[in-house]
C-alpha cells in the first residue's frame, strides 16, 4: 500500500505528453517555499478551508475539537484526534482529509482511464510528491504495473536518498525528473533543511545511465534568483550526456490556501513569481553554459 | 445604423489589414448599439446591425386572426420587407449590406391558428417537450446551386419546373416573389453605392465602392464569376435568409470558394491578400456556420492551402466566427495545429472541432453510404446537414429528461410500493419511451402542416428537390427526413440516480422518505441544506467510471433505442438522437423542481452533454471527455464537449501539440463535437460585473459564439458558473 494525496489527470506540466500525476505523501526535505505543504507529512491531515464552512455543525457532532460559535466553526486542530471523521461528515468542502492509502490496483484503475491519451501524445504517468523514493516498494510495484500495460513512466524526485533506492526503480522508469534547488551547499541546507552533496552525487550517477533526465530548479525570490546560482547548476547539469533539458520553474504562489487550511505559517506568502524579463535573464545565464534550457 | 461614408481622410492608410481593423472597431460600435434590444440578446452574434431609428416594417396579414401564414403570406411580406429594407454601405468593406430585421419577429401570432395540435399538448407539457412544431430553418442548403445559377438562373429554373408541375403555382409564385424581393434590395443597394461615390473622397475607397457597385449590379441577374462576386452573392443569400427566418447554416467554405480563387489568381484579378480580405469581410458580414477540412465523398483529406487562407483571414478579422474544423485520423496535422494556435491566440471561440469518424460511422448506421456521410458537414450550432438534401429540425426538438425523472420520482413516492433505484428507473424509462413517442408524433404533425404555417422559401432555392417538385422542404421537397431529437439534462438525471444509489441504498445515510421530503421541500432549512450538499457530493457523471457515469450510460443507451425505434413506426421519416440543450438549459430548468443531485427548484439543468460544474475535484478534462464519449448516441448527431480553458494552458508549441493530441484522442474515442472557450477567469468576472467595459469579449455560449455584453444576466451567469468551477 502507498500513501498518496491525489491522483491528478490531464496533467500537462509533469513531463512529455498528456500525463496523470500520482502524488505521494511524505517528504524528507522542508523547502520553505513548498507549494504542496500537504504532502510533507506521512500521515493523513485535515485541511480546513474556512471560507467554505457553512456552520452546519456536523463536524462538531463527531469531534469535540470543532465548536460552533456565532454561526462560525472554530477548529482546535491540536485537540483533534478523530482521524478524519469530521471531514467525512463535511460536504461543503470546508473540511477534507488529505492523504489516503491506496494499493496498486486502485491507482491503476484511475490512471488507465486515460491510456489512449498517453499513447497518442507520448505521455504517461508521473510519480510525484512529496517524495516518491521514500515509498520505494510501492513506487516499484506501481511502475512495474504501468510498464506491464505499456504505459510510459516518469518520476519527479528530490534524489535525497541512497542511490541504491533510485537504482532499484530504473528498470521500470522511462524518465527521471529531479530538482537541484540551489548550488551552494549552505543555501540549500538553510532553505530545504538538507544538504545537496548527495543529490549532486546521485545526479552524476544517473548521468552515467542511459535514462533520460530533466533537471529543474524552482526559482525562489531571495533564495536562488541570481545568475551565479543558476549558471553554476546549469554548468553542472550541462555535462550530463542523457540530459533532455534543464528547466527553470518560476515561483509558484498557489500553495497559500493550503498553508491556511493546514494552519501553518507560509514563509513565502508575500513572494510573487519573477517577471518575465528577470526569468529570461536567468535562462540566458543558464544557456551561456551550453545547457539546453527551458522555462516552465 | 451608422453612417460610414467618407469618414477617413483621403491620405489615410486603407491597406486590407487596416480596413479590417477599422471594420472590427465599427463592429464593436454596432454591438454596443444592439445592447438592450431583446431580439439580439442571448443568441449568436449573427452580424446584424441595429436598423435606423426611423425604420419600421408593418406586415400585412392574410389570416383573419392577425398574422401571416403559408406561401402567400410569407412571400408577400418578404417582398415588402426587401423592398423597404435599409441599405448598409461601408466603403472599407468589400461587400454591401447587413441584416437588421427578421420576418419571424414581426408575426404577432407565431403559428397558424388553423393548425390544431391540442391532442399533443398535454403530454408535451407533462414531459417538458420542446416540440419543434412551427420551428424553421435548421438544415443546410447547397450554396453551389445558387452560386452556379445566380438569381436570374434560379428564376429560369423556377420557370422550367413550373411548367413541369402544374398545380403548384402557389409554390412557384412565392419563390419568384422571394427572388424579386432580393433583386429589388440589390437594385436599391447599387443606387446607394452610386450616392456614396458622390460623397466618398478617399481614392482607394472610391475604387472599392466602384468595384462593389459593378459586382452588385451584375448579381441582380447574373451568376457570380469571380471570388468577390461569389462572396457578395453569399452575403446576399445569408442576409436575406436571416431576414426571412434567421437561417444561419453555411457550407464547406474552403471547397466552395477555392475554385473561384484559383480562377481569379490565374487570370491575375486577385492577390492572396485581397482574397483573404474578401474572406474576412464575408465572415464579418454574418458569422454563418462554415466547415473547413474533412473528407471528400471519395475519402481524401479536403484541407488545402485555401483552408489555411480562411483561418488566416479569420485571424486578420479577429472577431466572432463560427468556423468548424473537421477532424479525422489522416488529416493534415499541421492544419489542426494551426487551428489550435488561432483558438488560443484570439480567444474568440473559433474554430471548434467536429469528429468525422463518429459522425460519419454513426450516420451510416441509419442506412446511408460513406460518400453521403462525409458530405454531412457541420453547418449549425451543434449539428451537421447534407447540403440541400435533408430536412432535420436540428436543435429544435428537446425532451426534458430532468422533468421526466422528477415525474417518475413523484409517481414512485406517491404509489407507496417498492422504493428503489431500479423501481425508479423502471418508471422513468417507461415515461421516457412515451415522451419520445409523443415527440415523434409532434414532428410528424410539423412535417404535415409546416408548409401551411411557414414555408422555407429561401432554403428551398438552394436545395435539391423543392424547385424540381414544387414542394417545400418541410413537406416532401427534401430527399431525406432525418429528424433530430435531443435529450437534455442527462447529467442532472444521472447524478440524481447516482446520489440515491450511493446515499440511500449503499451508505444508508438517509431513507427514501427523508430524501423525498428534502427534495420536495427544496432542501429548505439547515437540515435540508446539509442533505443537499451531501447529495451533491455523490459520485457524479464526469468523474470517471463513477456511479454517475454508469447511470449516464444506461440513460443514453435507452434513450437512443427509444428514438431509433420511431424509424419503423413513422417510416420513411427517420429520427436521430443526440444530447444537447442549447440555451434551453435555463428555460428547461425552470420547468423542473428540485432533484436528488442537490439541484434546487428551477435551477438550470446541465449544459448539453457536459457534467454539472464541480463534477470532479481536479476537473480533469480527460475524465469529463471520456464520460461524454461514453454517452454518445452514435447515429450521426452530436453530444458535444464544451470546454473552458485557461489561456495559459497552450503556452508554447509543445503545449499546443498536447491539445491537438487531446482533440485527436477525443474523436478517436467517439466524440462528435468540441467547443472550446479560452477564457481568463479574472476577465470574465470583471466583464460580468460591468459588461459594457468589454464590448469585444466573445464567448462560445453553447454551439454558438456571442458577445458577452449582449447576454442577459441569466446567460452570463451560466457562462460564469462554468468557468469558475472549471
Amino acid at each position: 500500500m502507498g500513501i498518496l494525496t491525489a491522483i491528478q489527470r490531464f496533467s500537462l506540466h509533469d513531463g512529455p505528453g498528456i500525463r496523470s500525476t500520482v502524488f505521494f505523501k511524505g517528504c524528507n526535505m522542508r523547502c520553505a517555499w513548498c507549494h504542496n505543504p500537504e504532502t510533507l507529512s506521512f500521515t493523513p491531515e485535515v485541511l480546513y478551508y474556512q471560507s467554505k464552512c457553512v456552520g452546519c455543525g456536523a463536524c462538531a457532532a463527531v469531534c469535540p475539537s470543532h465548536t460552533v460559535k456565532n454561526g462560525k466553526m472554530v477548529y482546535d486542530r491540536a485537540a483533534c484526534s478523530d482521524e478524519g471523521r469530521c471531514a467525512q461528515v463535511c460536504f461543503s468542502g470546508a473540511l477534507e482529509t488529505c492523504g489516503f492509502e491506496a494499493d496498486v490496483q486502485r491507482v491503476m484503475d484511475e490512471v488507465m482511464q486515460d491510456a489512449d491519451y498517453y499513447a497518442r501524445s507520448g505521455g504517461g504517468v508521473t510519480l510525484s510528491g512529496g517524495e516518491v523514493l521514500l515509498q520505494p516498494e510501492f513506487a516499484r510495484d506501481l511502475l512495474r504495473a504501468l510498464k506491464a500495460r505499456g504505459v510510459s513512466t516518469a518520476v519527479e524526485s528530490n534524489l535525497n536518498v541512497e542511490y541504491s533506492v533510485i537504482e532499484s526503480l530504473l528498470p521500470d522508469l522511462d524518465l527521471v525528473m529531479c530538482d537541484l534547488k540551489a548550488w551552494d551547499e549552505d543555501i540549500h541546507r538553510k532553505w530545504t533543511g538538507a544538504g545537496n552533496e548527495r543529490i549532486k552525487r546521485n545526479i552524476e550517477a544517473l548521468g552515467r545511465t542511459d535514462k533520460p533526465m530533466i533537471v529543474r530548479t524552482p526559482i525562489i525570490p531571495g533564495v536562488n534568483d541570481n545568475p551565479q546560482e543558476i549558471a553554476a547548476i546549469a554548468a553542472f547539469v550541462s555535462k550530463l550526456p542523457n540530459l533532455m533539458y534543464y528547466e527553470l520553474l518560476n515561483f509558484n504562489p498557489l500553495g497559500e490556501s493550503k498553508y491556511l487550511a493546514l494552519d501553518v505559517e507560509n514563509a513565502f506568502s508575500a513572494a510573487r513569481p519573477l517577471p518575465e524579463d528577470r526569468l529570461g535573464a536567468l535562462a540566458d545565464a543558464a544557456r551561456a553554459t551550453g545547457a539546453t534550457v527551458r522555462v516552465g | 445604423m451608422r453612417d460610414r461614408i467618407n469618414k477617413l481622410s483621403p491620405d489615410a492608410d486603407v491597406s486590407y489589414r487596416e480596413r479590417l481593423r477599422i471594420l472590427r472597431e465599427r463592429k464593436i460600435e454596432d454591438t454596443k448599439d444592439k445592447a438592450g434590444i431583446n431580439a439580439f440578446a442571448d443568441g449568436d452574434d449573427y452580424g446584424a446591425v441595429k436598423p435606423p431609428d426611423d425604420y419600421d416594417f408593418e406586415p400585412v396579414f392574410n389570416h383573419p386572426a392577425g398574422t401571416f401564414v403559408g406561401y402567400d403570406g410569407w412571400s408577400e411580406n418578404f417582398y415588402r420587407m426587401m423592398a423597404t429594407h435599409p441599405v448598409f454601405i461601408d466603403p472599407c468593406d468589400a461587400f454591401a449590406n447587413r441584416w437588421m430585421n427578421c420576418m419571424a419577429w414581426t408575426r404577432p401570432i407565431k403559428f397558424n391558428p388553423d393548425l390544431n395540435y391540442d391532442h399533443l399538448k398535454p403530454e408535451q407539457e407533462k414531459y417538458g417537450i420542446v416540440s419543434g412544431i412551427g420551428s424553421d430553418a435548421h438544415f443546410g442548403g447547397d450554396y453551389d446551386i445558387g452560386l452556379s445559377l445566380g438569381w436570374g438562373g434560379l428564376m429560369e429554373k423556377l420557370k422550367k419546373y413550373r411548367a413541369l408541375n402544374p398545380g403548384h403555382d402557389d409554390f412557384y409564385d412565392a419563390e419568384e416573389k422571394t427572388i424579386r424581393g432580393i433583386q429589388e434590395w440589390t437594385r436599391r443597394t447599387v443606387e446607394a453605392i452610386d450616392e456614396a461615390l458622390k460623397v466618398e473622397t478617399h481614392p482607394d475607397l472610391i475604387e472599392n465602392l466602384k468595384q462593389m457597385r459593378d459586382c452588385n449590379e451584375h448579381l441582380i441577374e447574373g451568376a457570380p464569376r469571380t471570388m468577390r462576386e461569389a462572396c457578395q452573392w453569399m452575403c446576399w443569400f445569408n442576409t436575406a435568409s436571416r431576414e426571412y427566418n434567421r437561417d444561419g447554416a453555411g457550407c464547406q467554405l474552403d471547397e466552395t470558394l477555392r475554385p473561384y480563387y484559383e480562377r481569379d489568381l490565374a487570370a491575375g484579378v486577385v492577390t492572396p491578400d485581397e482574397a483573404k480580405y474578401y474572406i474576412a469581410c464575408l465572415l464579418l458580414n454574418d458569422p454563418h456556420y462554415y466547415q473547413l477540412g474533412g473528407l471528400s465523398p471519395d475519402g481524401h483529406d479536403m484541407v488545402t492551402y485555401f483552408s489555411y487562407m480562411i483561418l488566416e483571414a479569420a485571424d486578420w478579422l479577429d472577431s466572432s466566427c463560427n468556423l468548424t474544423v473537421r477532424v479525422h485520423e489522416n488529416m493534415d496535422r499541421k492544419f489542426l495545429h494551426t487551428a489550435v494556435d488561432y483558438l488560443f491566440k484570439n480567444k474568440n471561440g473559433w474554430p471548434r472541432f467536429s469528429g468525422d469518424k463518429a459522425l460519419s460511422e454513426g450516420f451510416m448506421k441509419k442506412g446511408y453510404s460513406a460518400e453521403l456521410a462525409r458530405q454531412r458537414v457541420a453547418v449549425g450550432c451543434h449539428w451537421m446537414s447534407l447540403p440541400g438534401l435533408e430536412y432535420t429540425l436540428n436543435d429544435c426538438v428537446k425532451v426534458n429528461c430532468a422533468k421526466v425523472f422528477r415525474l417518475a420520482l413523484d409517481e414512485m413516492m406517491a404509489a407507496g410500493g417498492e422504493k428503489s433505484t431500479e423501481e425508479l428507473w423502471r418508471r422513468y424509462d417507461a415515461h421516457m419511451a412515451r415522451a419520445v413517442r409523443v415527440t415523434a408524433e409532434g414532428i410528424c404533425f410539423h412535417l404535415e402542416n409546416q408548409v401551411k404555417n411557414e414555408p422555407e422559401l429561401m432554403l428551398n432555392l438552394i436545395s435539391h428537390g423543392p424547385v424540381e417538385k414544387g414542394l417545400d422542404m418541410s413537406h416532401g421537397g427534401a430527399q431525406f427526413y432525418n429528424m433530430c431529437i435531443d435529450g437534455t439534462g442527462i447529467a442532472t438525471v444521472a447524478d440524481s440516480f447516482a446520489a440515491i444509489a450511493q446515499r440511500v441504498e449503499r451508505e444508508g445515510k438517509l431513507t427514501f422518505d427523508e430524501l423525498y421530503e428534502a427534495v420536495r421541500g427544496n432542501f429548505a432549512g439547515p437540515k435540508g441544506e446539509y442533505l443537499r450538499m451531501m447529495l451533491a457530493a455523490s459520485e457524479r457523471y464526469g468523474g470517471g467510471d463513477t456511479l454517475g457515469d454508469r447511470w449516464a450510460k444506461r440513460i443514453s443507451r435507452s434513450f437512443t433505442d427509444q428514438v431509433n425505434a420511431m424509424d419503423e413506426i413513422f417510416a420513411p421519416v427517420k429520427f436521430i438522437p443526440g444530447w444537447f440543450s442549447w440555451s434551453n438549459t435555463i428555460v428547461l430548468g425552470k420547468a423542473v423542481g428540485a432533484t436528488p443531485n442537490g439541484r434546487r427548484d428551477f435551477e438550470p439543468i446541465n449544459h448539453g452533454a457536459n457534467p454539472h460544474p464541480g463534477f470532479r475535484r481536479d476537473g480533469a478534462l480527460t475524465a469529463m471527455t471520456n464520460s461524454i464519449c461514453d454517452i454518445q448516441p452514435g447515429f450521426g448527431n452530436t453530444a458535444p464537449v464544451q470546454l473552458e480553458l485557461d489561456p495559459g494552458m497552450a503556452r508554447g508549441q509543445e503545449a499546443v501539440d498536447k491539445i491537438c493530441d487531446y482533440i485527436l484522442t477525443l474523436f478517436a474515442k467517439g466524440g462528435t463535437l468540441l467547443n472550446i472557450n479560452i477564457i481568463n477567469a479574472e476577465q470574465i468576472l470583471a466583464a460580468n460585473e460591468n459588461p459594457d467595459l468589454f464590448p469585444d469579449l466573445v464567448v462560445r455560449v453553447t454551439g454558438f459564439t456571442a458577445y458577452f455584453c449582449l447576454l442577459t444576466p441569466e446567460f452570463r451567469k451560466l457562462v460564469v458558473d462554468r468557468i469558475l468551477v472549471a
